[in-house]
């Protein structure tokens, strides 16, 4: 794997040569070296190489393994077990598993249903039917005889010859204890085990069938009465009572504003009137939970992002923006704040209702509280903080110098190797014929657990190649293209996506990185400009003057290194040349060190140098400044690509102090003075924390009423759970909160230095505060 | 064949299927001890299951708003109990899954109590076992048997169970059983009628060699459960006593609240996993170390929290700090305690003797230490009781047997009579008489070979050299030796070749010893797979409990007859 690895894109036309392992990032000095390094290490883990894919994309998540297997390693070389296997299973012996066998009963089940629901549906729609028909017609103006007429049409009263016995309680019909007859279904009970149907109800089930049922030939269908028709026309008919049409109606109370029916029929009428109830019933809780987990939602996809753009600043590296970056960070922080207080407002809901709600739905709402308090913990904490302005400029400065010093390692140690290796290559060519035969020799590329290498036709393209991503990109080309020699249909899809996702990172580098580039050529030209029209003028009399010498040699000035490509020929062209420096943004180094060795100029490298110096840094230095100068640390050691490496971590921290001291704003440095400030920061901070640690580990217990979570729940320190009453108090416990965690972002915020920040936020908390005054003032 | 994740892979599937939403799991007895054993609260919560609910509570509410997931044994109750809530739902739509196979005719009379059609889901997702390890389950019964045969409600359970795990792991064996057990070959052929029945379900993807499912008695083998244990997970059982992975320590002297009941999870504890099968004094070395690391990661008050970078660092570990506090309480805890106890009972002492009593073959020395220890004060009741009872199914027939003086002793100590009659029910149990294949002497020349070797070796470890009777089965069993006279075949098909995947089941119930012979073997022998099972997962205690419920019957039943015998 003869890769040269170089630093991620910059602009600066570096490159980082030299053998490095891909996987374990170990320089080694020739290409053979390399190769067996690669055999001897990696020919076995090529999960590593599947990791390392994954590692491009998901950096944070990479250091964060890398992390922990540390700590397991640790503890094996110290503890005495050889195993860091899990719990008696080799993974990687045993073969992946797939789900269990299943049998689906649906059809059967379906089946049977319909059966039961046909049947179901047409008795509840005979019951509707003859319900609207008994309440279609003006029972308060019919008397008693007709409506009893009207009654027996609907459906035909069972005889009382035939029914000796009430069915429901077997007690026996006499004068006391009389028959009555259901409206709906015509069959007779007793008293006891009669129902009525209240008018209201008959109308509230009857008005969703009027449209839909459409029954020929009942009386008054298309006139239904409104439904408050029932209720008004009462009282009125009391009188009719007193007319004896029947022996039966004789003892029968007043049942014109009800409709009896049996029981049977009641169950049937109640059951649908539930459903109906529920249909357009939708509890608060749902509508503060979708909410809860569309900000959730919103958190998974935007943190990531997030965090790999802190990572990114954070390492000095310029593919993003800062702004941009804390605009994103600003945002991830907003869904944190909805999410504390939606999963508040569902711990208090209906806290203040009447009927209080029932323990279960109390449950309910603390373990979604949990949950949510669960999620901002695992994930908020993921968050690092951006570096400030000035900070990520020294970041940014420290980043360059140690590629160069890089640069120029790798650069002795590939001429080094490159001796090496044609003089390793004399040795071999008398072994054998062909030099390139060994890599081409190599055993099948696809290794026993299934993982790719790079192909070798990528290898040679490599050295040429600039930038990580884009060899990463050929990598995992290749990658793909074996995978779909093997037709490995989920390895494809899976290197495709990481392809996608590399390609996309590359378009974005390189559009920030034409920006950048651009706006230095800009500034560039400016200078040019004044300098050439100066000089040009200079010249011009000079022009005058003497012949014109056609090898001309300038007189050193300050100017001199900055300019040399436009001064050489600067009598003739110089239209020519600010036109061909200016508008290429994205001129590779190459073209730019191409130029100069058109110009045939013997002072090339020095020139060659400070135009490297001077297209990357935005430091206002001179392009002179030698400390750019990459041939002049040559004794520094290469350091690392991964920006997991601790010693990153270190220029952070170096910075981080150095900007502290700058600041000469130290929190600990007046301790009685930020004490109010850093307590609401460490509140804040301290707050999600709250949890049992073994709470986490605890699966749920057996007893069903005793819930796990109610001894070590989180909440119950909470101080506010029980004791809003009601809304007003819930919003100015939010608003409090609220400012709470501003004043804790403010804080935040001034020990980073990030002074816009600050302002923004104490704006927000002022807007906050005034909000709460004139709460207050309603209240 | 992972156990554990086949369950938890159930599981999984049934909370994905139901969607987005508020989700509340309705369990069953059973089944709410095979879903903890597999996943933690928190894991369920943050896949929306915020209700955990039993299908038999009475007090449930209406919340209309919520999805049921219904995970249940197809048992007639639970049946009736889902018809009832059918009838009158309490969730907004069901999902229903049962652990087993469930008759048409139940499902038609639930087809028919839905009238308002709730059910979106009515599947079967054979998770009917408990997972206790990834290659090791339990169907947490006990007193399997009534004398020398089922109790008839057990076989079934078992048959159940053990098909479910056919069925989780998608594996349709070739059976064998031990000659000598009634009750495996009972069990064997219940199993075998379960795959002809169900064909269609046992139809898998056809492997070059057959999974093999082997049905062992643990009456062939009384010793290994009477030994005291010195790997973390059995000591605990031992000692402790896990239930589903858990443990109460309410028994400990000056226990904080919030450790009376602690989980030991291999899943999300990265301590356990890793100390699981680490014999005691492994175990100290790294709670050490595990207390060191923490100190490190420990902030040491203000003086560490001076810079804003330290703070940061501190809160950025945290929930690390926080979880790894959270293991150490809890490792030191139970270990702390562990070494309480073998002090107190002198565990070492008892232990060296009953391993002598198990693998050496010095009668007269070992009577001789048995005696000692049954004088010495500290030794407790059961541990008295177990010496004897090694000693009797050791020396049951030795010309010198001093059972009698021994069982004197010990009503001289004031054991109970309970105890004292269980020396005798054990041997009933697990005696010459009943043992297929010679537990203790080795018959054949190789067999005493190795014997011999090993002697010449000397013994690493003397709390540790015992091997159980499992380990000699399966080693012949991979090497393809175990003889078709002890282990036949159900059924006419047999296996060339030497077994890749194989499931063990112990009638009467495994041991962590055994697993972790398992796992020794799972991880010695490449190729080779093997899963463990039981009845139940025994402790010297919960063994003794179930030789008492198996023998008690026939004891009182001929009781009369058997004494007679003796004299």
């Amino acid at each position: 794997m003869a890769s040269s690895y170089p630093p991620p894109f910059e602009g600066t036309g570096e490159v980082k040569e030299g053998f490095i392992c891909p996987l374990c990032h170990k320089d080694l000095q020739s290409f053979y070296q390399l190769q067996d390094h690669y055999e001897e290490e990696h020919s076995g883990d090529d999960r590593h190489v599947r990791g390392q894919l994954k590692s491009l994309v998901q950096k944070a998540k990479k250091a964060k393994d890398k992390l922990l297997k540390r700590d397991g390693d640790d503890r094996a070389d110290t503890g005495s077990y050889e195993s860091f296997y899990y719990g008696g299973v080799d993974p990687y012996m045993w073969e992946p598993q797939e789900l269990g066998a299943t049998r689906n009963h649906q059809d059967y089940f379906k089946k049977h249903r319909a059966a039961r629901i046909d049947h179901y549906v047409i008795e509840v729609n005979k019951l509707l039917i003859r319900l609207e028909k008994l309440t279609s017609f003006d029972r308060t103006n019919s008397d008693v005889a007709k409506i009893r007429a009207i009654e027996k049409s609907v459906v035909p009263w069972v005889s009382d010859s035939d029914v000796p016995f009430c069915p429901d309680c077997g007690n026996k019909f006499n004068i006391r204890n009389r028959r009555h007859h259901c409206r709906l279904c015509g069959s007779i009970m007793c008293r006891k085990c009669m129902d009525f149907v209240p008018l209201p109800l008959a109308y509230k089930l009857t008005s969703g069938t009027r449209e839909s049922l459409c029954i020929p030939g009942s009386p008054g269908q298309s006139q239904a009465p409104p439904s408050g028709a029932g209720a008004s026309g009462m009282g009125s008919r009391r009188g009719s009572l007193t007319s004896l049409s029947s022996v039966t109606s004789m003892l029968e109370e007043k049942d014109d504003e009800k409709i009896r029916c049996c029981h049977h029929c009641m169950d049937t009428l109640l059951k649908r009137q539930l459903k109906l109830e529920e249909r357009d019933h939708m509890p608060d809780i749902v509508k503060l939970y979708e909410r809860l987990r569309m900000c959730m939602d919103k958190v998974d996809e935007k943190a990531p992002e997030y965090i790999k753009v802190a990572e990114s600043l954070n390492a000095g590296e310029t593919t993003y923006n800062l702004d941009t970056a804390g605009g994103l960070r600003l945002e991830v922080t907003k869904y944190y704040e909805l999410i504390d207080a939606l999963s508040k407002r569902i711990l208090t809901l209906g806290m203040k209702d009447d009927p209080a709600p029932t323990p279960k739905s109390l449950h309910l709402q603390k373990m979604i509280r949990y949950t949510a308090t669960l999620f901002v913990q695992e994930k908020l904490l993921g968050l690092m903080s951006l570096p400030t302005k000035d900070k990520y400029e020294a970041l940014k400065e420290k980043r360059k110098q140690e590629q160069e010093k890089k640069l120029q390692q790798e650069r002795l140690a590939a001429q080094e190797s490159m001796r090496k290796r044609q003089e390793s290559e004399k040795n071999r060519s008398v072994a054998t014929t062909n030099g390139v035969v060994p890599p081409a020799l190599k055993p099948p590329r696809m290794t026993k657990a299934g993982g790719w290498l790079p192909s070798a036709d990528s290898k040679k393209t490599h050295s040429e190649l600039k930038d990580p991503l884009l060899q990463q990109i050929d990598n995992i080309q290749s990658f793909l293209r074996q995978a779909r020699e093997a037709q490995r249909t989920d390895e494809v899809a899976m290197l495709e996506e990481n392809l996608r996702q590399l390609q996309d990172e590359y378009d974005q580098q390189q559009t920030s990185l034409a920006i950048a580039l651009s706006q230095k050529l800009a500034q560039e030209e400016n200078l040019q400009q004044g300098e050439i029209q100066r000089l040009e003028a200079r010249e011009r009399s000079e022009w005058e003057q003497r012949a014109p010498a056609a090898d001309s040699r300038q007189p050193s000035s300050i100017w001199e290194c900055s300019l040399d490509l436009g001064e050489p020929v600067a009598g003739y062209v110089e239209e020519d040349k600010t036109g061909e420096v200016t508008p290429k943004f994205e001129r590779s180094p190459l073209s730019l060190r191409a130029f100069p060795a058109l110009a045939g100029q013997e002072e090339s490298p020095p020139r060659l140098r400070s135009l490297g110096g001077h297209v990357t840094p935005p430091s206002s230095e001179g392009p002179n400044s030698s400390s750019l100068n990459p041939f002049e640390e040559e004794d520094s050691t290469p350091t690392e690509e991964d920006p997991s490496n601790p010693f990153f971590e270190d220029i952070q921290e170096e910075h981080k102090e150095v900007s502290n001291g700058k600041k000469e704003y130290n929190p600990f440095d007046d301790e009685e003075d930020n004490g109010g400030q850093e307590e609401p920061a460490v509140t804040s901070l301290g707050n999600p924390f709250e949890e049992e640690s073994s709470e986490t580990s605890n699966p749920f217990t057996e007893a069903s009423g005793d819930s796990p979570g109610v001894s070590t729940n989180p909440f119950e320190g909470d101080e506010d759970a029980g004791a809003l009453a009601d809304i007003d108090m819930i919003e100015e416990e939010l608003l409090l909160q609220q400012i709470d965690n501003i004043r804790a972002y403010i804080f935040d915020a001034k020990i980073n230095g990030r002074l816009d920040e600050v302002e923004l936020l104490s704006a927000n908390l002022r807007e906050l505060q005034h909000t709460l005054q004139e709460q207050k003032k309603t209240h | 064949m992972n156990v554990t994740l086949a369950v938890k892979q159930y599981v999984t599937r049934m909370i994905e299927d139901s969607g987005p939403g508020m989700k509340v799991l309705l369990m069953d007895k059973d089944t709410t001890s095979i879903v903890s054993m597999v996943y933690t609260q928190s894991e369920i919560l943050q896949k929306e299951v915020y209700l955990l609910e039993r299908i038999d509570s009475q007090n449930r509410d209406n919340m209309k708003h919520l999805k049921a997931i219904c995970y249940l044994r197809p048992t007639k109750e639970n049946v009736e109990s889902l018809i009832q809530e059918l009838r009158r739902p309490k969730y907004s739509v069901y999902f229903i899954y049962f652990s087993n196979v469930i008759s048409k005719s139940e499902i038609k009379a639930l087809a028919e109590a839905d009238e308002q059609e709730v059910v979106a889901e009515i599947q079967e997702f054979y998770g009917d076992f408990i997972a206790v390890n990834p290659h090791l389950f339990s169907l947490n019964l006990q007193g399997v048997a009534r004398g020398r045969s089922w109790d008839p409600t057990m076989l079934s359970r078992s048959t159940q169970g053990l098909t479910s795990v056919l069925l989780a792991l998608k594996k349709c064996p070739v059976i064998r059983y031990q000659l000598s057990s009634d009750m495996a070959k009972r069990l064997a052929e219940s199993v075998k009628l379960i795959i002809t029945k169900e064909y269609e379900l046992f139809d898998f993807r056809k492997t070059e060699v057959p999974p093999l499912l082997l049905i062992l008695d643990r009456s062939d083998d009384a010793i290994t459960p009477l030994l005291n244990q010195w790997t973390y997970q059995a000591m605990v059982h031992e000692l402790l006593g896990l239930n589903n992975n858990r443990i109460d320590l309410s028994r400990v002297p000056g226990i904080s609240k919030d450790l009376r009941e602690v989980v030991l999870s291999a899943d999300n504890d990265d301590f356990y996993a890793n100390n699981l099968y680490l014999n005691f004094g492994e175990i100290g070395t790294n709670i050490k170390n595990l207390m060191e690391d923490f100190q490190k990661k420990k902030p040491k008050g203000q003086q560490r929290l001076e810079s804003i970078s330290d703070m940061k660092a501190f809160v950025d570990s945290y929930p690390q700090f926080k979880k790894m506090s959270g293991a150490v309480s809890k490792h030191v805890t139970v270990v702390g305690e562990l070494s309480r106890l073998v002090a107190e009972r002198q565990l070492m002492e008892v232990s060296e003797v009953e391993q002598e009593l198990a693998c050496q073959n010095d009668h007269s020395s070992a009577q001789q230490k048995v005696r000692r220890l049954l004088r010495l004060p500290g030794v407790c009741e059961l541990d008295a009781v177990r010496l004897v009872m090694l000693y009797a199914l050791r020396y049951e027939r030795h010309s010198n047997s001093v059972l009698p003086a021994m069982m004197e002793e010990l009503a001289k100590r004031g054991v109970s009579e309970k105890y004292r009659k269980m020396v005798h029910s054990v041997v009933e149990y697990g005696g010459k008489r009943v043992r297929g294949s010679d537990l203790v002497t080795a018959t054949d020349a190789v067999a005493i070979t190795k014997q011999f070797l090993k002697g010449l070796k000397g013994v690493e470890n003397v709390y540790t050299q015992h091997q159980p009777l499992l380990q000699d089965t399966l080693d012949q069993l991979v090497k393809g030796k175990l003889r078709d006279a002890l282990f036949p075949y159900l059924g006419a098909s047999s296996l060339r070749d030497r077994p890749q995947d194989v499931l063990v089941f112990v009638v009467g119930g495994a041991t962590y010893e055994e697993a972790l012979c398992v796992y020794n073997l799972n991880r010695s022998v490449p190729g080779v797979r093997i899963v463990l099972g039981g009845t139940a997962v025994h402790s010297t205690k919960s063994f003794l409990e179930e030789v008492t419920m198996t023998t008690g019957n026939i004891s009182d039943r001929a009781g009369e007859g058997r004494n007679l015998s003796r004299r």
